[in-house]
């Protein structure tokens, strides 16, 4: 428009736009536009295209909001990114070249990219310019506002000098039409396009097409130059036939209904349910014909798909395939927000059942938080449990349904609890706790145990790592919610049924829990080393019963467990801190009474010794011996200096610990703050102090510090009156400091051995903590705490499934979801979301290991005729999965074109022919004009491109690029000219 | 006040006993020096602020005792540490020898791998050193730790090593930021379907 003319124009002439229109005020908009993105000027200084460069380089695109009226469009540039654009080539460049969209009309580079914008396709442009109607409105329909949008854009490229091409999108969307326009120096190039539902039967073949292509040129220069044709035909394969999905869902009745079947809860099930590959598109490509080489019309046609030189191939996926694994995370995701308790979920009725026959479920539960002491439940083991699962499956029969059937629970138990299938004999409680298995290599082992400490989960041979999978494989298969809440309570009494009759739980490394490890297997590890200590108690005492023959006070574990201790997980240690009494202030953090280290031998005995006669305490009497220290006596007798029994710290778990870690991070900075804080951690120290002073007779607070503290025992050489150099030793002088909390101890420490000491560690207390803990786990607390494991295990899973596969995408997913999964279990924000987010990555990489799969079982892969040809083939099918399209190395001729045509033959054969005479590969040869059943179906898509170089309009004009792109389709039929024309006289 | 806090940091101060653990974390926090610290028993605790490139963090710094029953204990209290001061007495070479033992006994008890380690060789205003400090340069290399040498006592090196090992903590992200814009795995075609004509199509 007028709005900038040259600087030349007399100054005093106004320039009025005032009443400019809405459609000037639009093409001046678009104007604006092509300024601003800079796509003004010579266009023609571009490199050529390289053959492929469409589907390798990136395609860029940018889109702004332009109004007509109260009309909104987008207009939006498409450029493909060119690597290198070299500056010299800009010298040679005539002024009036064509510009760059004219010379991609007519390049054979890039015919047919598999993904490119439709434009692209039908045109070959590298760039262009397209302006479509915006998101929420109508399209542009009528005839009048399609010419005058393509108005807009000729005078706005006309006003603008812009030599991209700017096209308009007309009609309703899915339609895909477009007009459009590009100019350049004295040429025009004009985009034109026909939609069709079906192909008039004229135009139905490549020589009707030519006609069109012809008379639309109108040349009359004679002979005509000649028109180059490339052509694709696209057949789809979609009924497999005899490659049907060779993936059965795992049959779970089965699986159970053998007594072995528990075996299998250690396996998660995986793959799709369904073929997850769709189709299969098979494109053959003429690329480069001339006019008469080829004849194909309405009677006749060359056109054999066998014969074609090109092939390639792409492979649809089925969306969202159902995937076994993909499913059970799911719904194991799904538990986690259920908020029913077990006791709801199960109702009263079970425990009503029961309690006349058998210890009651849910008083067994009750028991935990009731005072009372119970009777010992020796009828409860896992052979017993099943027993009573079956009694009450039996009953259940009558009056509906059990959660989890006594074949299940019973596999289910047994794979938990292998040890439990063993008759309990004494001896078989010496068996060890730990289990080890697999033959993997260290390397393998290294990478599993990241994973496992990434997610915090469970090393996956322990009990909690088997429970997941079980809960997860009860929640999916068994009967969901109400299956797990059952399972879970069993687990619960099982374990309760351990820890009363002193039994380890099977498949749980010894020690103190393991904080890297989720939090309910640090549960499961402290029950263990209660019950171990218990276990040990308890048989010092019975070697105790055989040798003294004595009157004693028993204070039997099982007997007064729990019997004024409610399981409060209230910090014992805040109690600690109140009291003022310094003889009681050292017991610190267990508040239980009578209950000592190893509870046995007379009380007299152990009230005997003074705290102040330590020296007069006979040497005979000295108890709780480890073994002599480093050959040193004490420093008050030729005694030699003892190391003594002493009591093993408290295990912890995390909770715990963060319990205690804020008590004595509450107590403050003050140097008040710091003697509490020691205070309360001195129990061990005092308990080792007065374990030692038992073990040594006669011994000083010196002789003790040399065994606990070396380096604040400072010897010295000093020469004595007799002239001999004698090395004189002395505490330290921190440790002198009058009152320190070292002195302090060794003065209120009394004369006891370990054994005899109060238990610095209270197991019953600490063990009903956990047993209650674990009661109380509602089946989504259960869900979130096995969540790391069965995640842990799914990676396992795929990590397994892929090497079978041998997929490198997959496995570099693998990993990167591994290092980013230590995130999701931060313990500050459990994000459902992301959890949720996180699953569908596991699942497109199953999904993506089946697809593998199926297209491996389709192209024979591991049949391998020939050892080339499998690795030709198996290069094949990578390619398929990762790349959009891909070549068919040989055309019909290749390893992987010829089982491409028998997948096609045989497909044929089932949709045409009856299923008696299915005979195949005795008549190959058989092609499209045979009477029998053709080879192919037809074609799903053709796609004829014609091209030439031809002067327009007349015959002096100078030679141009004209181009159609015809598409016919069973419910479409597309033309999509450009046809250019020299300007320079009309 | 606690709103200009950029983060509270855990920091773990650990080694042989009686190499100076205590002195120095005092010389920190209240800048005084007692030689006759009385013997951590367990673990002790405390807290200070400090301003690091503009950026205010708040220590809580766990003093353990090193002593080894309490070894026992203590370990207990390593989780979820960013920092971890190691010291060793430049006077005594066995604290320095030990080092191997401290290192594992992190290794198994810190519940993240990528803490910040820092070797501090102390007493340094001492006479008799037995230790070169070539060689702690070498350990910690050879770890990749911090290193410094420092003296609670004449307070050379205590400021700047806490100060150092804050800044590295803030310096690695993943370390205190409780949870991190995670970066998605991209798994599908990003390319799918958008654009004005209905998206990049083939033919079918």
């Amino acid at each position: 428009m007028a709005a900038d003319s040259d600087p030349e124009t007399e100054v005093f002439e106004i320039t009025d736009f005032t009443t400019a229109s809405e459609w000037e005020r639009f093409v001046s908009r678009i104007e604006e536009v092509l300024n601003d993105w800079k796509l003004i000027g010579n266009s023609s200084d571009r490199l050529p295209i390289e053959k492929g460069e469409y589907t390798r380089s990136t395609w860029e695109e940018k889109s702004q909001e332009i109004n007509f009226a109260d009309f909104k469009f987008y207009i939006t540039h498409y450029v493909l990114v060119q690597d290198q654009q070299t500056e010299d080539v800009k010298d040679n460049v005539e002024e009036d070249a064509f510009p760059v969209a004219m010379q991609d009309l007519l390049c054979m580079n890039n015919d047919f990219p598999p993904r490119a914008h439709c434009l692209v396709r039908w045109y070959g442009l590298r760039e262009f310019v397209v302006v479509s109607p915006g998101a929420n409105c109508e399209a542009i329909i009528s005839e009048s506002k399609c010419n005058l949008l393509h108005s807009s854009v000729s005078i706005a490229l006309a006003n603008s000098g812009c030599q991209v091409p700017l096209f308009v999108q007309v009609q309703q969307k899915w339609r895909k039409m477009f007009a459009g326009e590009c100019q350049g120096p004295g040429v025009r190039t004009d985009f034109e396009m026909v939609h069709l539902k079906k192909a008039p039967s004229q135009y139905n073949h490549l020589s009707g097409l030519l006609d069109i292509f012809k008379s639309k040129i109108g040349c009359c220069l004679s002979p005509l130059p000649p028109v180059n044709i490339a052509i694709r035909f696209t057949y789809v394969l979609q009924d497999w036939q005899q490659y049907s999905w060779p993936q059965q869902p795992p049959d779970f009745d089965t699986l159970l209904g053998s007594e072995v079947g528990g075996v299998e809860f250690g396996k998660l099930p995986f793959g799709a349910c369904e073929e997850p590959i769709s189709e299969l598109h098979l494109a053959t490509t003429w690329p480069n014909l001339t006019e008469g080489i080829v004849v194909d019309n309405e009677v006749y046609s060359d056109l054999d798909p066998l014969q074609a030189p090109h092939w390639s191939v792409r492979v649809r996926t089925a969306e969202n395939p159902q995937c076994l694994l993909g499913d059970l995370l799911t719904e194991f995701l799904r538990l986690c927000s259920r908020k029913e308790s077990t006791e709801e979920v199960l109702g009263r009725r079970l425990g009503e059942d029961e309690g006349k026959e058998n210890a009651d479920i849910s008083s067994a539960l009750s028991r935990l938080t009731e005072p009372a002491a119970a009777v010992p439940i020796s009828k409860l083991s896992v052979s017993n449990m099943v027993h009573s699962a079956r009694k009450h499956i039996r009953r259940h029969k009558r009056n509906d349904e059990s959660p989890l059937s006594a074949d299940v629970l019973n596999s289910v138990l047994l794979y938990l609890f292998p040890d439990a299938a063993v008759e309990k004999s004494p001896d078989s409680k010496n068996k060890t706790a730990n289990t080890n298995s697999s033959g993997k290599s260290e390397q393998e082992k290294q990478s599993d145990h990241n994973i496992f400490l990434q997610l915090k989960s469970a090393p996956s041979d322990s009990l909690t790592y088997r429970l997941a999978l079980c809960v997860c494989l009860i929640n999916y298969s068994h009967g969901g919610l109400r299956a797990v809440a059952h399972l879970w309570q069993e687990f619960v009494l099982e374990l309760r049924y351990r820890w009363e009759n002193n039994y380890l739980v099977y498949g749980l490394t010894g020690g103190p829990p393991d904080l890297r490890c989720c939090l309910l297997h640090q549960k499961l590890q402290m029950l263990n080393c209660c019950i171990e200590r218990k276990r040990a108690r308890d048989e010092t005492r019975k070697a105790q019963d055989g040798n003294k023959d004595r009157e004693r006070k028993v204070s039997g574990s099982t007997n007064n467990s729990g019997s004024h201790e409610c399981p409060t997980l209230t910090p014992a240690a805040s109690s600690t801190t109140k009291e003022v009494s310094p003889g009681k202030s050292w017991d610190s953090w267990s508040d239980s009474e009578d209950e000592f280290f190893e509870c046995l031998s007379d009380q007299g005995e152990a009230e005997a010794p003074q705290p102040e006669g330590e020296k007069e305490v006979n040497k005979s009497k000295a108890e709780g011996r480890l073994h002599p220290y480093n050959n040193m006596t004490l420093l008050h007798s030729a005694e030699p200096l003892y190391v003594p029994v002493t009591q093993e710290p408290a295990p912890m778990t995390e909770d715990l610990l963060e319990e205690q870690s804020e008590v004595l991070a509450k107590l403050g900075t003050s140097a008040e703050g710091t003697h509490l804080r020691a205070r309360m951690q001195s129990a061990c120290l005092l308990s080792d102090m007065e374990s030692f002073k038992a073990a040594n007779p006669g011994c000083v607070l010196e002789d003790f510090v040399r065994w606990y503290s070396p380096r604040d025992y400072v010897e010295e050489e000093e020469v004595d009156e007799k002239g001999n150099t004698v090395v004189k030793g002395s505490l330290s002088p921190r440790m002198k400091i009058p009152g320190n909390m070292w002195v302090e101890a060794w003065e209120t420490a009394r004369v006891v051995p370990a054994r005899r000491q109060r238990r610095l560690f209270d197991d019953t207390k600490e063990a009903e903590k956990v047993l209650h803990f674990l009661a109380v786990q509602k089946p989504a607390d259960l869900t979130r705490h096995l969540l790391p494991c069965i995640i842990h295990a799914a990676i396992l899973k795929l990590k397994d499934e892929e090497v079978v596969e041998d997929i490198p995408t997959v496995r570099k997913s693998i990993q990167q979801a591994t290092s980013q999964a230590s995130k999701l279990f931060s313990p500050f924000n459990q994000d459902h979301k992301k959890l949720e987010d996180f699953i569908s990555q596991l699942i497109s990489m199953e999904i993506a290991i089946t697809r593998a799969r199926s297209l491996k079982a389709k192209f024979a892969v591991s049949e391998g005729e020939k050892a080339e040809d499998a690795a030709e083939l198996e290069n094949f099918v990578s390619s398929l999965l990762e790349e959009p399209e891909v070549v068919v190395l040989g055309a019909g001729q290749g390893p992987a074109g010829s089982i491409i045509h028998r997948l096609f033959v045989s497909a044929q054969r089932a949709a045409l022919l009856s299923p008696l005479d299915e005979d195949f590969g005795n008549d190959r040869k058989q092609t499209g004009g045979s009477n029998k059943v053709p080879d192919f179906p037809p074609p799903a898509g053709r796609e004829i491109l014609l091209r030439t170089c031809v002067p327009r309009p007349a015959p002096y004009s100078k030679a141009l690029p004209q181009r159609l792109f015809c598409v016919l389709m069973k419910e479409e039929f597309r033309l999509a000219g450009a046809f250019s024309l020299d300007t320079a006289f009309f | 006040m606690e709103e200009d806090i950029l983060t509270t940091l855990k920091i773990l101060i650990i080694g042989e006993s009686g190499v100076g653990k205590s002195s120095l974390l005092l010389r920190f926090t209240d800048d005084t020096f007692d030689p006759e610290q009385a013997a951590t028993i367990g673990v002790d605790f405390k807290v200070k602020t400090i301003s690091v490139d503009g950026n205010k963090a708040k220590l809580a710094i766990w003093d353990t005792a090193g002593q080894e029953r309490f070894r026992t204990l203590t370990p207990s209290y390593y989780r979820g540490a960013q920092g971890v001061i190691l010291v060793y007495d430049v006077t005594r070479r066995e604290t320095f020898t030990k080092l191997d033992n401290w290192l594992n006994e992190l290794e198994t008890y810190c519940t993240r791998n990528d803490l910040v380690k820092m070797l501090v060789g102390n007493k340094i205003d001492k006479e008799n050193h037995e230790m070169d400090r070539a060689e702690g340069l070498k350990f910690a290399r050879k770890h990749s730790m911090l290193f410094i040498e420092a003296s609670a006592k004449t307070r050379d090196g205590v400021q700047c090593a806490f100060e150092e090992l804050v800044e590295k903590i803030i310096q690695t992200p993943g370390l205190w930021q409780s949870e991190s814009h995670g970066r998605g795995v991209q798994l599908t075609d990003e390319d799918a379907g958008n654009g004005s004509c209905g998206g990049y199509c083939s033919l079918v």
